[in-house]
């Protein structure tokens, strides 16, 4: 991570903080009001949805058009001033995390719905728009935004872009990957470019995969073009209860197994069915594990696939099947599950999130690994997650106030993520690797798979300028080359010969 | 030991003839043909089926064609985790084959599977009907092994469908077309084959009316996997639309449909088949190929637009995908200037709603006059600096991806 006056990130000298001189001349792009220095003011900005390592910018800066953003871009390059891009601060994995002497690039005055195209599929916004709102702003059209993180009430469609965000109803529908079309991007150099397009197929690269996902570190994102999709004629939502998770997963298994793809499947453990009871006040029973399915689509084929789901279900062992009422008590149950984690503050004083992802398959024998791995720690952790894509959200419950019990607690984290890599998973599903994780990727990736990636970084941004320190475990310098190549012997003796 | 030989006659990418062929039978094969061909500096193009290779511009240089055919395994199945990771060699057709017993398939229908190769069809971005449904090869892959221009191996994405951790390498390869590395291996996620299937098919269609009920579809919430409309002798469309799922599901979405619009006629048994090998047959046909990408909602412009493409053809053929905003036009080229013309034509309609019209096939004449990818995009540099970051010496498929690269 870069210090001040330190030999940076790339090779690139950073003259150090955003100074003063910095700061005036920010001022004059953005105005005033909207360069923050105040100490105070900058505690919200230290760090995102994670409480632990936080670290004070040393300015936050909040442009309103693309116009502003590449002008402040112009000046953190001339000046070497890291810039840290940030939506809604929502994120799990410190990918807005500051790094010392930086510019916290705020993207939350830029939220105009710009242009709303329910005919052709698709919205332009700009990306401090809330997730939520873009579905709102084409409900009466019969139409939504898909992809909805369990935040989506408060995070911005730029952040999700940056993250690649997910959400239950991913399964089905997909990741935010599949729902951006087009964005525009300010890079490092202050140049504006604009990627994809609302027809299909631009030719040339497709620089959006890249770009989406890539936490901030390839651009700064100042509209986004996302897919519109219209409501699902029929949604249909069951709650069933197991006496354990190796039931619940049995069901799980049984209803992929028979050719149905539901809309979500979300399981909760025990610990997760009392955390969210005593945070709702549901009455869900005492049982081992509870799953939460919808199907969605046209009318007949969700009838059937629903019932034929239940009936996998009891025949998995299910001790009660819920068949909601009405929406309001669809809405009950889906609140429930989307409380959980917060819901995890009514049992314990502190907990950490933890995001990983094994072959679906897994999930009795993972769950029973970690709960081995709970016990040998002393900690508590409650499990609810995706069943659907096996992608896991152990909560690890312990006290702060006990000394040596957090420390316990990020120790239980790393050898959950490990578990889910060395079943042939991955440390993240949808929170992103951002400055948390970024050790772990050393083990999920060898360096030549990492050293591609980072390619991928230099061409978009040469000079290490945006979001540094995140993703990689160890910075690449660009425009860096290996020796030349020295053949194997055998290659030399053999293929090489031949032409 | 990589298999190299002599070149031959069917080696030559649009009418460049290699120096060398070189076949390897395993990923390690292959990687050791790269280094050995990074350190002779040969400039290389890999072939799978070769049912694309003549999309995109011809390579400026060819030293070396590398043949993924031996490369034609599947590395893991596993069924209850819906996912595959097979070699780029194997055709679509042969892991289709592999799948169906187990309930499963890729959902994805490209032009000859028989031929295509699951890394042809990565590398060129090539889809059937079904995208309507489960999108293009970008939609349906979540793991790559890529062999670099320098033969380092390196992997993104993995095997799990959700996955964030790292840049998405697998997705930014697609539609690379051989120009970033060579794609070695693919992990996809599957669907479940559907219980039942049942086409309903619209004949005598005006490109309005095309438009008009395949949004009426879909506004009356209804799901089709598939929507195509061909276009007939007298000029009219035939507007197909199939359906798949469980039996009660398909049933009721053809009964609804039909009663939507009633010149519709349900087809099933043998009949269902037939416009889809006519959609086959359409998508394949001519020496001129082209690919429009347009807003669904300006789909007559477009149309207008292609048409004045085919008119200048010799027995030209027109297939659109309403939902996706997308026309296949194909042909037997007749006099190049004036197809040239009418591409350039297109272009400028289709240019301002960010469309594009892209060839996929054309003899050397209208190669002459147009450039097969048309306007460089906005993009072009980061693309630029992205081909030298991964191939700094501009070895592979050189020239042949947009604006030269």
């Amino acid at each position: 991570m870069t210090g001040p006056g330190a030999e940076g990130e790339g090779g690139v000298r950073r003259d150090g903080r955003a100074s003063q001189g910095v700061a005036r001349r920010l001022a004059e792009i953005v105005g005033p009001r909207n360069v923050i220095s105040d100490p105070a003011e900058l505690l919200v900005y230290e760090g995102d949805g994670l409480q632990h390592g936080r670290v004070r910018p040393e300015l936050v800066v909040l442009p309103g058009s693309t116009e502003e953003v590449a002008a402040v871009v112009r000046v953190a390059r001339e000046a070497n001033v890291p810039l840290v891009p940030r939506g809604s601060g929502t994120g799990l994995s410190g990918g807005a995390r500051p790094v010392p002497g930086c510019a916290v690039l705020s993207l939350s005055r830029m939220r105009r719905i710009l242009e709303l195209d329910p005919e052709n599929g698709w919205a332009r916004v700009e990306p401090g728009v809330i997730n939520l709102d873009v579905s709102r702003a084409v409900a009466t059209a019969g139409f939504y935004y898909a992809p909805d993180p369990s935040s989506q009430s408060v995070c911005s469609i730029g952040g999700n872009v940056a993250e690649n965000s997910g959400g239950a109803h991913c399964l089905k529908y997909g990741f935010t990957t599949n729902h951006v079309l087009a964005a525009r991007v300010v890079l490092s150099d202050g140049s504006v470019v604009d990627l994809g397009g609302p027809a299909a197929d631009a030719p040339g690269y497709d620089l959006l995969a890249a770009l989406v996902g890539s936490e901030g570190m390839l651009g700064v994102v100042t509209e986004v073009t996302v897919r519109l999709l219209r409501k699902p004629e029929t949604t249909r939502t069951f709650f069933a209860t197991f006496p354990s998770t190796d039931e619940a997963g049995a069901a799980v298994s049984g209803i992929i197994a028979a050719g149905i793809l539901p809309a979500a499947i979300e399981m909760m453990d025990r610990l997760a069915i009392v955390a969210a009871k005593a945070a709702t006040g549901l009455d869900w029973p005492d049982v081992g594990a509870a799953l939460l399915m919808d199907a969605d689509g046209p009318h007949a084929e969700v009838e059937h696939v629903s019932a034929r789901a239940i009936e996998i279900a009891r025949a998995a062992g299910a001790l009660e099947v819920r068949v909601p009422r009405d929406e309001a008590e669809r809405q009950l149950m889906w609140k429930g599950r989307k409380s959980a984690f917060a819901a995890v503050g009514r049992i314990s004083p502190s907990y950490l999130v933890e995001d990983g992802v094994i072959p679906r398959s897994e999930i009795a024998r993972v769950l029973r690994d970690i709960g081995r791995l709970a016990e040998e720690a002393g900690l508590r952790v409650a499990n609810v997650f995706h069943a659907g894509d096996g992608n896991l959200h152990p909560l690890v419950l312990y006290d702060a106030r006990v000394p040596g019990e957090e420390e316990r607690a990020a120790r239980l984290g790393g050898e959950i993520l490990r578990l889910c890599i060395k079943y042939g998973g991955s440390i993240t599903g949808e929170h992103g690797v951002g400055a948390e994780k970024a050790a772990y990727m050393a083990e999920q990736f060898g360096p030549d798979d990492l050293d591609t990636m980072q390619r991928v970084r230099c061409a978009f941004d040469g000079a290490a300028l945006m979001n540094p320190g995140k993703v990689f475990p160890t910075p690449r310098l660009c425009g860096e080359r290996p020796g030349p190549y020295r053949p194997h012997p055998a290659e030399v003796a053999g293929l090489a010969e031949r032409w | 030991m990589s298999a190299v030989r002599a070149p031959a006659d069917g080696d030559a990418v649009l009418g460049m003839r290699p120096r060398v062929a070189v076949e390897p039978g395993s990923l390690d094969e292959a990687a050791e043909a790269m280094r050995a061909l990074a350190r002779d500096g040969a400039s290389i193009v890999f072939v799978g089926g070769g049912t694309d290779l003549e999309l995109g511009a011809p390579p400026r240089r060819l030293d070396a064609v590398l043949h993924t055919r031996r490369l034609d395994r599947i590395r893991e199945h596993a069924p209850s985790d819906q996912i595959v990771a097979v070699e780029a060699g194997m055709t679509i057709a042969a892991l289709q084959r592999h799948l169906a017993p187990h309930g499963q398939r890729l959902a994805l229908d490209p032009p000859h599977p028989e031929r295509a190769t699951v890394g042809g069809v990565l590398a060129a971005n090539a889809f059937g009907p079904r995208r309507t449904r489960h999108g293009a090869v970008r939609d349906l892959v979540i793991g790559i092994t890529l062999v670099r221009a320098d033969g380092v191996v390196a992997r993104g994405g993995g095997k799990v469908v959700k996955n964030v951790a790292g840049f998405d390498l697998p997705r930014l390869l697609c539609g690379s077309l051989g120009s970033l590395g060579l794609v070695a291996e693919v992990v996809f996620r599957l669907h479940p084959l559907p219980e039942a299937c049942a086409t309903v098919a619209f004949g005598g269609l005006s490109p309005a009316e095309v438009r008009a009920l395949t949004r009426a579809t879909l506004d009356a919430r209804l799901e089709p996997a598939a929507v195509a409309a061909l276009q007939e002798g007298d000029g009219r469309f035939r507007l197909a639309m199939r359906f798949e799922g469980f039996a009660p599901g398909v049933r009721e979405q053809t009964d609804r449909l039909l009663a939507l619009d009633a010149r519709g006629e349900r087809l099933a048994g043998a009949d269902e088949a037939a416009p889809w090998a006519r959609h086959d047959a359409l998508r394949a046909a001519g020496d001129v190929r082209a690919k429009a990408a347009f807003r669904p909602a300006a789909l007559e412009e477009a149309v207008r637009a292609v048409e004045a493409v085919t008119a200048t053809l010799g027995a030209g053929a027109l297939v659109l995908y309403p939902t996706l905003g997308i026309a296949f036009a194909g042909g037997r080229l007749v006099r190049a200037d004036a197809t040239g013309s009418a591409i350039a034509a297109a272009r400028a309609t289709l240019r301002p709603g960010n469309g594009s019209l892209v060839l996929a096939a054309a003899p050397a004449a209208l190669r002459d006059l147009v450039d097969p990818w048309g306007d460089p995009p906005p993009a072009l540099e980061v693309m630029r600096r992205l081909k030298r970051e991964l191939d700094p010496d501009g070895r592979l498929a050189p020239g042949r991806v947009v604006g030269g690269i």
